[in-house]
């Protein structure tokens, strides 16, 4: 057994331990979408930026969300009115879009589409707020694209307007479709796990990172994370890595080029406090899947949501059943983090992951479905 | 404090205001155009749509920076519409705002934001993140006004915030019903735009914009203003307490007051937060209650740094002025405020409550 293997047992053995009793098997779908209730929607602008909406419901209502905002260059919308004590409890929608600050625009086209359906926190009349939070993450000007070009309302309402249950695109779409991540192509991921007592937990990301999300020799940070073969076999890399991914892939001179951001959703029902949490612990993701992570150049923001299929009083020391939904969000948002980077494909611009380790990827087909 | 036109009850308010002198030690007075735009480097844009059937309006008010000024925010309301303000933590790389835009509409408003970002980003006013590349850096702040007197649809967008960033220019400043403060209403009376500043006896200039739209009421059951003892010169009319002629509030899960406070100081984000969060307390003694459950209440910080002395020692004394500078604008927004009757909208003024008060 090579050493590599080793440390991905005792990981797992550990991860184990950490959740005693609760086995863990990806969703059909291993997508955010496994979580009754939440649907996706992608818009992807030529050149490459884009636009994805996780809509989250129940009953044609919104659910509790939460949020961990520990990147350092954040560019957010609605996140002051996620706290606890605040009054709003609902979300409808969550926003994820390229385009920096500019792109917060995209949020207003996704209000438009959903008050069209009637979808929002009542405000008497028959009328309605639609609740959106959203981040943004840096892709404006990549590869020779005009700077002016990113996503604007019409992103958001197209996004909208496309979402749905059931499988979900990955790598260059959407808010990853000008992704870059530590000297690779970034892109776009999700996951999901089905944990015991029917409790499904599943992520979305836009991996967009200063950090790399291997080390230096080119092993992915979270692959021992991998469920049910997910990852196709990754193969442990021995010869090292390329002479220029020797050191720490510089950082541009432009600075605030980065931020990774992202969704989980679970089917239990959840307080807004407890949302919080979920979205505190699953931001471990991050920092178990990318290094560095939380930088001063990244905005790194979590979402979290769950959409109340499932009574936390059915799974009983409520306490404990967050620390396991949220230990499942962490270990999730990382492994939707490796299929955003196994997922992305080569530009003119940035090399993907699998094209600078053809070795690792030898074993997955380009371009399989999960 | 002495003119006898005042009743006896305002001998505590006077008391009051003498402790707050004594413990600011600060002589202060308005800058000459009793607005925020006294602060070297602070300009101000507004637009207001209103609707000439019904009489229903709303707007957005933007407060621009050209050179950048360095950003705090307060956001203690229980109902908030914000953009931007997780970039406002003192840890978070950006230091410098250009614009904070204040507007109406709800949640909805928030797209005012995107035409300042792009009216700022032609005049390459922003974050520079590249050559001639600029991400403008605009926290934003909405309250809600939607509905009222006019369909439900009709609120800020894009180009509300294009708008009314064009015609940002230093000067007087409109107030009453105007920009964010155009639908805005006030514990059941009319509420709307003020501004006020203040100069310190050092020389640092303060000044405060805010949109009144408040559950609760900006005076007492005898049309007294709470914030009345902190009236600098003769800047409100103060005649003495009538008959009570009070509206009840309408909707107290429908409202929110925001606000911007500038500085001609250099503050450090996290001093800019600071001053931010004592600011705050100008809204609770001119509004009671504030920072409802349905209240958004956000206080936003730009601070020029066109005076350039260190204000680590001073920021007590600019978060005191700061906060009764706020408390005088939300005054003169509910006395520059107009009422609206157009066919079954109605909505007093507290000039139009009070016609003896504003006499003057």
């Amino acid at each position: 057994m090579k050493a590599s293997d080793i440390c991905a047992v005792v990981f797992v053995a550990l991860s184990s331990v950490a959740s005693p009793g609760w086995a863990q098997v990806p969703g059909p779908n291993n997508a955010i979408t496994d979580v009754p209730g939440i649907k996706v929607g992608h818009f992807t602008g030529n050149p490459l930026t884009g636009t994805t909406v996780v809509i989250a419901e129940k009953g044609g209502q919104g659910v509790a969300g939460g949020v961990s905002q520990r990147g350092g260059a954040p560019g957010t919308r609605e996140t002051d009115l996620l706290r606890p004590e605040n009054l709003v409890q609902i979300v409808n929608a969550i926003t994820l879009s390229g385009g920096s600050a500019y792109g917060l625009a995209a949020a207003s086209g996704v209000m438009q589409c959903l008050e069209g359906q009637g979808v929002g926190f009542p405000v008497g009349g028959g009328n309605v707020v639609p609740i959106v939070p959203t981040a943004i993450l840096f892709d404006p000007g990549r590869c020779g694209a005009p700077f002016n070009y990113r996503p604007n309302f019409s992103f958001g309402l197209a996004a909208c307007s496309a979402a749905r249950s059931g499988p979900v695109q990955e790598g260059n779409v959407g808010a990853g479709a000008g992704a870059v991540s530590g000297g690779v192509k970034g892109g776009l991921g999700t996951a999901s796990v089905v944990l015991d007592k029917g409790v499904i937990v599943g992520a979305i990301v836009a991996v967009n990172s200063v950090g790399a999300t291997f080390d230096a020799n080119g092993n992915l940070y979270a692959a021992p994370l991998e469920l049910a073969g997910e990852f196709a076999n990754l193969i442990p890399i021995e010869g090292g890595p390329p002479p220029h991914m020797s050191k720490p892939a510089a950082v541009p001179g432009g600075l605030l080029r980065n931020t990774t951001i992202a969704v989980v959703a679970t089917n239990v029902e959840l307080t807004k406090t407890q949302a919080t949490k979920i979205a505190q612990m699953a931001d471990d993701g991050l920092a178990r899947a990318i290094k560095p992570t939380h930088t001063p150049y990244d905005g790194d923001t979590v979402f979290a949501v769950g959409t109340g299929r499932i009574s936390m009083a059915t799974l009983g020391d409520p306490a404990f059943a967050e620390y396991v939904i949220g230990s499942a969000a962490a270990d999730v948002l990382s492994r939707a983090v490796v299929h955003a980077i196994l997922s992305a494909e080569s530009t003119p611009c940035e090399k993907s992951y699998c094209d600078l380790f053809p070795n690792a990827c030898r074993n997955r087909k380009k371009g399989a479905q999960k | 404090m002495s003119r006898d036109r005042r009743s006896s009850s305002y001998a505590c308010a006077a008391a009051v205001f003498t402790l707050f002198s004594v413990s600011a030690s600060w002589a202060q007075t308005p800058g000459p155009l009793n607005a925020i735009t006294d602060v070297p480097g602070i300009e101000v844009g507004q637009y207001t749509s209103t609707d000439a059937t019904s009489g229903g309006g709303t707007g957005t008010t933007v407060v621009v920076s050209r050179a950048g000024a360095v950003g705090g925010v307060s956001q203690r309301g229980g109902a908030p519409g914000t953009r931007e303000t997780d970039l406002l933590r003192p840890e978070n790389l950006v230091e410098k705002v250009n614009a904070v835009v204040l507007s109406g509409g709800s949640a909805y408003g928030l797209a005012a934001a995107d035409g300042v970002m792009l009216c700022l980003e032609a005049q390459g006013i922003g974050f520079p993140v590249g050559p001639n590349q600029v991400v403008p850096i605009v926290p934003s702040a909405i309250l809600f006004d939607p509905g009222r007197c006019a369909p439900f649809s009709r609120r800020p967008d894009a180009s509300f915030g294009l708008a009314a960033c064009n015609a940002a220019s230093g000067g007087p400043v409109q107030q009453g019903n105007v920009g964010a403060g155009a639908g805005a209403r006030s514990g059941g009376s009319k509420g709307g735009l003020g501004t006020a500043s203040t100069v310190l006896s050092n020389g640092i200039i303060v000044g405060a914009i805010v949109a009144v739209n408040s559950s609760g009421r900006t005076f007492d059951t005898e049309g007294n203003f709470y914030a009345g003892f902190l009236e600098l010169g003769n800047e409100f009319p103060l005649a003495p307490p009538t008959g009570a002629d009070v509206v009840p509030p309408s909707n107290l899960l429908q409202n929110t007051t925001i606000a911007v406070v500038a500085t001609s100081a250099r503050l450090t984000k996290a001093q800019a937060t600071k001053v931010a969060q004592m600011a705050d307390d100008g809204l609770a003694r001119a509004i009671k209650p504030s920072h409802g459950v349905g209240d958004g209440d956000t206080i936003f910080v730009m601070a020029t740094g066109t005076d350039t002395r260190d204000a680590t020692n001073l920021v007590n004394g600019i978060g005191s002025a700061a906060a009764d500078t706020l408390s005088r604008a939300v005054v003169h927004a509910i006395l520059a405020a107009q009422s609206i009757h157009v066919d079954s909208c109605n909505v007093k003024s507290y000039c139009e409550q009070f016609p003896q008060k504003c006499a003057k």
